[in-house]
């Protein structure tokens, strides 16, 4: 249990520190220019981030035996369909249908 | 602001995000149980999904409250879960660029993981600015209101999804629409499986360090797939 004092402390410095982060190269790069190696790097961020964020979110270690599970076959069923349709509503009904189909069959 | 309202833009934006609210409905519960768990007053609650608005870094802020730890150390630890806010940053900063310093300070406070993949999305499709700003602030605002509600309800009410329907699942799948279409390319190829090795070969690292150094390794093997191909193009 925090005091109230502490907990509006981290709120109001956390908060301020994820704004500053948000806001740090908006703000740099509005009056300066990109460097053409940056700007090249930086298509790749949702990429990367995003593969790195939503992976340990399915399996916190891959082995064979933790791949075929029915949280990652369903996740597998999102990603076709999120490549093929572009479209996140899409993609969040198939793979809920698809996980409680599965653990439907399984229990 | 009521042209703002009504564009089109702004409304597409909004709609686009209704999803991923949907999906952040079990999300944001957990993080209102979590500051009750810390001992967080309604206030302090609602204070936390106000300013901070970032739900890593309001569950590690209080978890570790509640166990009671330093002022410095959920400093430090929410700011590692953040530092991929700058890579956001600056990948979103040349579409920013030709917009008043008001629009991207508003912009910068909504630039969440969501809204950051919509709209760069949006951005590189009609290369509109004031278009895409507007997309984007209909969807960070929709993405801001729903968590604000997800919160109180799971501060005020507890966890009311029961655990057997799997909602949380949704969270993983709104990540998984936003980068799947992004994987035509052999270079987003190169960067989303480095990235995805990577996370895992780097789970020992400390404050789940691993997320943005796997994002970094993605990045670099993207970029350096990108000139290979350039340099030696395929025959």
């Amino acid at each position: 249990m925090a005091s109230a004092l502490t907990l509006w402390t981290v709120i109001v410095v956390v908060g301020t520190l994820n704004y500053l982060s948000r806001l740090s190269f908006i703000a740099f790069f509005s009056r300066r220019a990109m460097p053409p190696l940056l700007a090249r790097a930086l298509r790749y961020v949702p990429a990367a981030m995003l593969t790195a964020l939503v992976l340990p979110m399915i399996v916190s270690a891959p082995t064979l035996h933790s791949l075929a599970t029915p949280r990652v076959l369903a996740a597998a069923v999102g990603a076709v369909v999120g490549f093929a349709t572009r479209n996140t509503l899409a993609t969040v009904t198939a793979g809920m249908t698809a996980l409680w189909l599965l653990q439907a069959i399984i229990h | 602001m009521r042209h703002i309202v009504t564009s089109a833009d702004f409304r597409e934006g909004f709609a686009e995000m209704l999803p991923a609210c949907v999906g952040l409905i079990p999300f944001g519960l957990v993080t209102g149980v979590a500051a009750a768990n810390a001992g967080a007053d309604f206030f302090a609650a609602l204070g936390m999904s106000l300013i901070i608005f970032s739900g890593a870094a309001q569950i590690l802020a209080s978890q570790l409250l509640a166990e009671g730890a330093p002022v410095a150390v959920v400093v430090l630890t929410c700011f590692v879960a953040g530092l991929r806010f700058l890579m956001y940053s600056a990948a979103m900063a040349p579409y920013l660029k030709p917009l008043p310093p008001r629009w991207q300070n508003a912009l910068a406070f909504l630039l969440t993981d969501q809204a950051f993949a919509a709209s760069i999305r949006r951005f590189d499709a009609t290369q509109d600015p004031r278009g895409g700003a507007l997309h984007f602030l209909g969807g960070g605002l929709a993405l801001w209101g729903c968590w604000q509600i997800t919160n109180v309800i799971g501060f005020l009410a507890g966890n009311l999804v029961p655990a057997s329907w799997s909602l949380d699942f949704a969270v993983p799948l709104c990540f998984i629409a936003l980068v799947a279409p992004l994987l035509r390319t052999p270079p987003a190829l190169v960067a989303a499986a480095s990235a995805g090795i990577a996370v895992f070969a780097l789970a020992g690292l400390p404050m789940k360090l691993n997320l943005i150094a796997a994002g970094i390794v993605g990045i670099v093997a993207g970029t350096l797939f990108d000139f290979a191909r350039e340099r030696w193009p395929a025959r």
